[in-house]
């Protein structure tokens, strides 16, 4: 038992754990689509901690390692934003408009609407960058105090929604331009909707994949107005 | 090759730390955007390549699911909360996911007129033959969530 309990408490076991139901996730998201690999990833490594009984705090131990990475994969969006940003030079300020108009309306509905439901403050801070990509949401609601698991979980829920049932809304209110689109699912999906993009038209996933990665700028900056208000 | 991915993670990483300590100076904005931009403004700049960097900053953005695996698996503590404020989490979710849809798309389609839709590409239209998963799709795994 007590080996059991070194073997489990071991930053090294989390950090194998983790890759490892990662890389079991995405063979079966593979074959079944609709498994996000998120999903699919957790739940075995939550079976696991229940079984051995190892507190979060343990595993997060070397879990930690993992979510640091977070940070330069932050900065690798600078990547696509600027290469897509050379292709869409001529329409780039009409979207730097759209896309800082959708992070705006994202942030206040967001918090506007759990606030007059009664939802206490970091609740309330934790729904405001639910817009934007994860590592910048996580960021932006530990900057707000915000709760980030809260974050994370709607954050990937509007991604999946935004993904599945944004174009046919858009379709439906008569956006049929494919650089509005992609502006649209950018802004409201991030990287889930753009994903689901790439298989519909190479225009739509471009404006998607930078209005993503430039969303997520313009929300950190604005989150800095939201912090001051706060104090 | 190795080398590639090599230099490309530590251009990422350098501009990272770069973030953070403009952050901890007391910069308010998160020290992973900083990153960001600074490395965008380098790239505009000419400082910095982006072939440099592409195959590693790829591979980080594909895999990135991996890396809030551990935030995520957080949530089986959290479930009190969430039972608690779920009317509100779920209302906020649905409104401003509309709410953005609406305000993006309206103004896209009203400040971008139509131009010719560029040869080649599938119509809106052809939704049934694309609902068939490509082999490939560099947004594999839900690239970058």
């Amino acid at each position: 038992m007590n080996l059991v309990r070194w073997v489990v408490g071991n930053p090294v076991f989390s950090v194998a754990l983790t890759v490892l139901a990662y890389a079991a996730a995405l063979p079966l998201h593979h074959r079944w689509r609709w498994i996000p690999p998120i999903v699919a990833a957790c739940l075995p490594i939550v079976a696991v901690l229940l079984l051995a009984r190892e507190p979060y705090v343990d595993y997060n131990r070397g879990g930690s390692f993992l979510t640091w990475w977070l940070g330069p994969a932050t900065v690798a969006l600078a990547a696509p934003m600027y290469r897509h940003g050379m292709a869409l030079r001529s329409s780039l300020p009409k979207l730097v408009l759209i896309v800082l108009a959708g992070s705006v309306v994202g942030m206040a509905t967001a918090g506007l609407t759990a606030w007059l439901l009664g939802a206490p403050l970091p609740v309330v801070m934790s729904t405001v960058p639910k817009s934007v990509t994860t590592p910048i949401a996580i960021e932006v609601c530990k900057e707000l105090k915000g709760i980030p698991q809260i974050t994370i979980a709607l954050v990937i829920l509007a991604g999946v929604l935004g993904a599945s049932f944004g174009p046919p809304f858009l379709r439906l209110v008569g956006v049929k331009d494919d650089r509005a689109v992609g502006a649209a699912i950018g802004c409201a999906a991030h990287g889930i909707g753009t994903a689901s993009l790439v298989r519909q038209s190479e225009m739509q996933a471009t404006v998607s994949s930078w209005a993503m990665a430039a969303s997520g700028v313009f929300t950190s900056l604005l989150a800095v107005l939201v912090a001051l208000f706060l104090r | 090759m190795v080398i590639h991915y090599l230099r490309g993670f530590a251009i990422l990483v350098g501009f990272f730390l770069l973030g953070t300590g403009l952050h901890r100076v007391g910069v308010p904005v998160p020290g992973g955007v900083l990153g960001l931009l600074a490395f965008y403004l380098a790239m505009s700049a000419g400082l910095v390549k982006l072939q440099w960097v592409e195959r590693a900053a790829d591979f980080v953005l594909r895999h990135m699911v991996l890396l809030f695996v551990p935030l995520t698996v957080g949530l089986m503590e959290m479930g009190p909360v969430l039972s608690r404020q779920a009317l509100a989490i779920t209302a906020s979710l649905l409104v401003s996911l509309t709410a953005v849809l609406l305000t993006t798309g309206l103004l896209g389609k009203w400040l971008l007129p139509t131009e010719p839709v560029l040869p080649g590409l599938p119509q809106p239209a052809d939704e049934l033959s694309v609902q068939e998963p490509s082999g490939h799709d560099n947004a594999e795994a839900g690239a970058g969530i």
